[in-house]
């Protein structure tokens, strides 16, 4: 039987990232399912539902749910904020619009993050990815704490061919990313990331995964700003690596 | 963002003292959490859904639950006022003290207390108001708020201690903490026995019976509400629980979210006024605090309202470990009572949003919190409502979200892109082209300003969207699935189930008396086993040990036969009422609690309360067939309920209230003897 998903690659990705998703294209072709891109997709809407602005994310929320609906078959969403707001923020921005919620929810009812898919629809763990060396994991809050989603990424993670995979101190910690957070308040989301950057740096990982793109961004530009080598690197882009990761820090497969 | 919030924060990042007293108190606590939560005796999930639909039943159903707790309060002889603001509280209050012509009052903890700004107004009214608990007791001789929920003087080193007391005490400099604890002992051992009014707060009210419940680990709560002829309680409307199975569930989250212990050193019962004449208080009051709740209650916080004041959402927060309890300020500078995410909550749901709106954006919706919280209340949501402005709201009013104009204005035009197709394609390609232009790498080296640009670069937005890819991506073999297999047994378990299952599994099947010795061990209590025939020989020989030749003690009808004829034949003296010089109390006990190492003395004729409390050494004898495996079962019983003031004790007094560092021997005991009598 073949599955067909239909990919919500997010605004991120899609803008700062497309070699990543084109890892999870191939992620997903490669374990025989169909990829599908409802090209009229843009935003999520959670930066302005973070933000406080719900009659704006309720706007970016329908226009998504809009989109979808025109599909079949799962949504697959590289991503545990995203996943986590359609989910579960979407029924909360809807909730006193009759007319809107059971389409919430029956967007809600097919999203899922890209590892729980893998693992827990599909039912994978190896995927034949090799990377040579230390690799860490770093645990998105969104993920982590609203979707529940950890075993999933870190299956996959172990069964890397070849690496020698490591835990990082306070994984589970947030990264001071926070979205509009992390414009409104420069000041702690600093303090927080310098915490996550001394973590990463004592721990010697090679590579550090994770399945956000938000998370991704933060890290990697306070590595940079430091003159110290970004290493978040996408799930997806070395699940798609049969080899091994490109060296240079910059380029665009390891997020940045 | 708000100028004055801004350099609090500022400052506090910048003071390397306060960091690494946060840095401490979030390892400390979350460690010693974990090793309580693994101690519980059911799932802790199942434990606090539990404890949320009861306090969501009361938040649900507040005025027919007050309605029957205040009833019941009655019923056990308590004056129950009704306080709507913090003014009337405060009136009331000084009402009280007035009538009874008092001039010391003696206070423990209570953040109801500092929300009203009891002290200075009682102050200004002619008192003298003196805190009693430790940390309460450095910040107000050093006119600061409390810096934390539970431990108020986290931001304090020893040496900044030994400072205060110094300058405000007049003793000799000394930043040994041992000493400093002793220093408060001796000092506020006078407050507690001249002090006209007790003033406490109140952890439980319960509706069925109307017992006000009040945990303290230093003792200065019984001592507020035992030593002095008027006690006033003082709590917010909603911190009810229907029942007393129900306080058992409350009483087994509360204090291991707080500190890490299974259960505080003193679980005081308190039903009515002493009924035995010439024994204090004369009087109980209860001052009911609405100040903001109904509204709460009445909007989208409500949640809020569910809070049980653990502090635990304080030692998971990331923003709470860099700013400090101090750090969250209001618009005009003032910081609030209630700091951390259930702070930024409560702050502008009970003192405008106006005020303090401006904190539920201080966070990065990490949930910490929420997983961390032993009610399960949905934090991140919450201060959700607070940024949109709904938090507050009542039917009628129109909802203001608290973004700033220039990221409102943002994500406005942000919207606008993002709900059409075309606009957002086209800005996606303007991104990427001018991206090309600024950018020498990858990256973008944003100024400070931008805030991003603060502390990261930004990665270069690509020319070439993945949209524009995605029809170029082979398609693959759709046919040979690559990779299919069936997943292994899961491999990850996280540290913290490693460290559960650890614990758990040391807790083998044992004896009630045996589970009882070890867990008052481990609390510092020293527990003997003997027959009534010996009991007698093995207490002489603790008093004679202890140079000891005069006790405060139950009386005969309540210790085993002949007991106290043999020490009075040996020469011990004999009272049944408070004398400050007398080092040594003897008691009996109701029960005892097999799973936390836990006394459970209530009061009556015959069974004066400050034999386990006033003495530095308190002696215990407790039936071995009085030992309960569970608090619930002991909660429960008949003679508990029935006592007008009961306390569950449960090892030696004891505070962390300097620099975190353990001192046993507050203001109750600093050593418990338990002689346990197996026939």
């Amino acid at each position: 039987m073949t599955h067909t998903v239909q990919l919500l690659i997010t605004c991120l990705v899609d803008s700062l990232y497309p070699e990543v998703g084109e890892s999870v294209v191939r992620v997903l072709r490669n374990a025989g399912i169909q990829v599908g891109f409802p090209r009229g997709q843009t935003c999520c809407g959670q930066p302005a539902y973070n933000a406080g602005l719900r009659s704006e994310a309720r706007r970016m929320a329908e226009y998504t749910i809009r989109t979808f609906e025109a599909t079949d078959g799962a949504v697959v969403i590289p991503s545990g904020s995203c996943a986590a707001m359609i989910r579960h923020s979407y029924g909360d921005l809807f909730a006193d619009d009759a007319a809107c919620l059971p389409r919430a929810r029956r967007l809600a009812a097919r999203t899922f993050e890209l590892s729980e898919y893998l693992v827990d629809v599909l039912g994978l763990a190896d995927l034949g990815a090799r990377f040579e060396g230390k690799i860490g994991y770093h645990a998105s809050c969104h993920l982590l704490r609203e979707l529940g989603v950890d075993r999933q990424p870190r299956l996959l993670l172990n069964s890397l061919h070849g690496a020698d995979v490591i835990e990082i101190a306070g994984a589970q910690e947030c990264c001071g990313f926070g979205g509009v957070f992390s414009i409104e308040h420069p000041e702690l989301s600093a303090a927080m990331l310098e915490r996550k950057i001394q973590s990463i740096e004592q721990s010697q990982a090679e590579a550090v995964i994770s399945c956000d793109a938000g998370c991704i961004s933060h890290i990697n530009g306070g590595l940079h700003r430091r003159g110290l080598r970004p290493r978040l690197v996408h799930l997806a882009a070395v699940l798609d690596a049969p080899s091994s990761i490109p060296d240079d820090p910059g380029s665009q497969p390891i997020g940045g | 963002m708000n100028s004055i919030f801004r350099a609090q924060i500022r400052s506090a990042l910048a003071n390397p003292v306060l960091q690494e007293a946060l840095d401490a108190n979030a390892k400390r606590r979350s460690e010693a959490r974990q090793d309580a939560l693994a101690s519980l005796p059911e799932d802790w999930h199942t434990l606090r859904r539990r404890a949320h639909t009861l306090r969501a039943g009361i938040v649900d159903s507040l005025d027919e639950h007050l309605a029957e707790f205040i009833r019941q309060a009655q019923n056990n002889g308590i004056i129950v006022h009704r306080a709507a603001t913090a003014q009337d509280a405060v009136d009331c209050i000084a009402h009280i003290a007035k009538d009874n012509q008092a001039k010391l009052i003696a206070k423990s903890k209570s953040m109801v207390s500092e929300e009203i700004n009891l002290n200075p107004a009682l102050e200004a009214e002619g008192f003298q108001v003196v805190e009693t608990d430790l940390g309460e007791y450095i910040v107000q001789l050093r006119g600061e708020r409390p810096a934390h929920i539970i431990t108020p003087a986290i931001h304090l080193r020893r040496q900044e201690v030994g400072s205060t007391f110094q300058e405000k005490l007049g003793v000799p400099y000394s930043d040994d903490i041992q000493h400093l604890v002793r220093v408060a002992r001796h000092t506020l051992r006078q407050v507690f026995l001249e002090a006209d009014i007790g003033i406490s707060g109140v952890n439980f009210g319960v509706v069925e019976d109307g017992t006000l419940c009040l945990l303290t680990n230093e003792g200065n709560g019984r001592m507020v509400t035992t030593l002095p002829p008027i006690h006033i309680a003082l709590m917010g409307i909603e911190r009810l629980v229907p029942t007393r199975a129900d306080l058992a569930v409350m009483l087994q989250l509360l204090p291991r979210s707080a500190t890490g212990q299974k259960i505080t050193v003193y679980t005081s019962l308190i039903r009515g006024p002493s009924a035995i004449a010439g024994i204090n208080p004369r009087q109980r009051h209860l001052v009911l605090l609405d100040n903001g709740r109904t509204a709460i209650q009445n909007s989208a916080l409500r949640e809020a309202l569910y809070c049980i004041r653990c502090g635990a959402c304080l030692n998971v927060c990331p923003v709470f470990r860099e700013i400090g309890g101090h750090g969250y300020v209001g618009q005009h500078g003032e910081s609030s009572p209630y700091p951390g995410p259930i702070g930024s909550v409560l702050s502008p749901g009970l003192f405008t949003a106006e005020e303090f709106g401006h904190l539920a954006r201080a966070s990065t919706l990490c949930g910490a919190c929420k997983e961390t919280c032993p009610v399960d209340i949905d934090l991140p949501k919450l201060l959700l409502q607070v940024r949109a402005g709904v938090g507050t709201v009542r039917k009628g009013q129109i909802t203001t979200p608290n973004s700033p104009a220039a990221l409102s204005l943002g994500l406005g035009i942000y919207t606008w892109l993002a709900t059409n197709r075309l606009r957002f394609t086209i800005a996606q390609r303007v991104a990427g082209s001018l991206g090309k232009l600024f950018a020498r790498s990858h990256w973008i080296h944003l100024p400070a300003f931008t805030g991003w640009g603060y502390s990261k670069d930004f990665p270069l937005p690509s020319a070439r969207p993945f949209r524009d890819r995605f029809a170029e991506q082979p398609a693959g073999d759709i046919n040979s699935p690559a990779g299919v297999n069936n997943p292994p047994e899961t491999q990850f378990t996280s540290a913290v189930i490693h460290r559960t299952e650890e614990l758990k599994a040391t807790l083998e099947v044992i004896s009630a008396s045996a589970r009882f010795a070890k867990e008052l061990a481990a609390l510092g209590g020293q527990i003997t086993f003997c027959s009534t025939a010996n009991l007698a020989t093995q207490v002489m020989a603790l008093l004679r040990s202890r140079d000891i030749d005069s006790v405060i003690s139950w009386t005969q009808e309540h210790l085993p036969a002949s007991f106290l004829s043999i020490l009075i034949s040996s020469g011990i003296r004999i009272t049944h009422e408070a004398q400050p010089s007398i080092r040594a109390g003897l008691t009996g006990a109701l029960a005892a609690v097999a799973e936390s190492g836990t006394l459970v003395l209530p009061d009556g004729a015959g069974k004066p309360l400050v034999a386990s409390l006033t003495p530095e050494i308190h002696i215990a004898i407790l039936l071995e067939e009085d030992i309960y495996n569970n608090l619930e079962e002991v909660l429960c019983l008949p003679q508990l309920k029935q006592a007008n003031a009961a306390v569950l004790i449960s090892g030696p007094s004891r505070t962390a209230d300097i620099e975190m560092s353990l001192t046993v021997g507050v203001h109750g005991p600093r050593e418990l003897y338990v002689f346990c009598i197996k026939e």
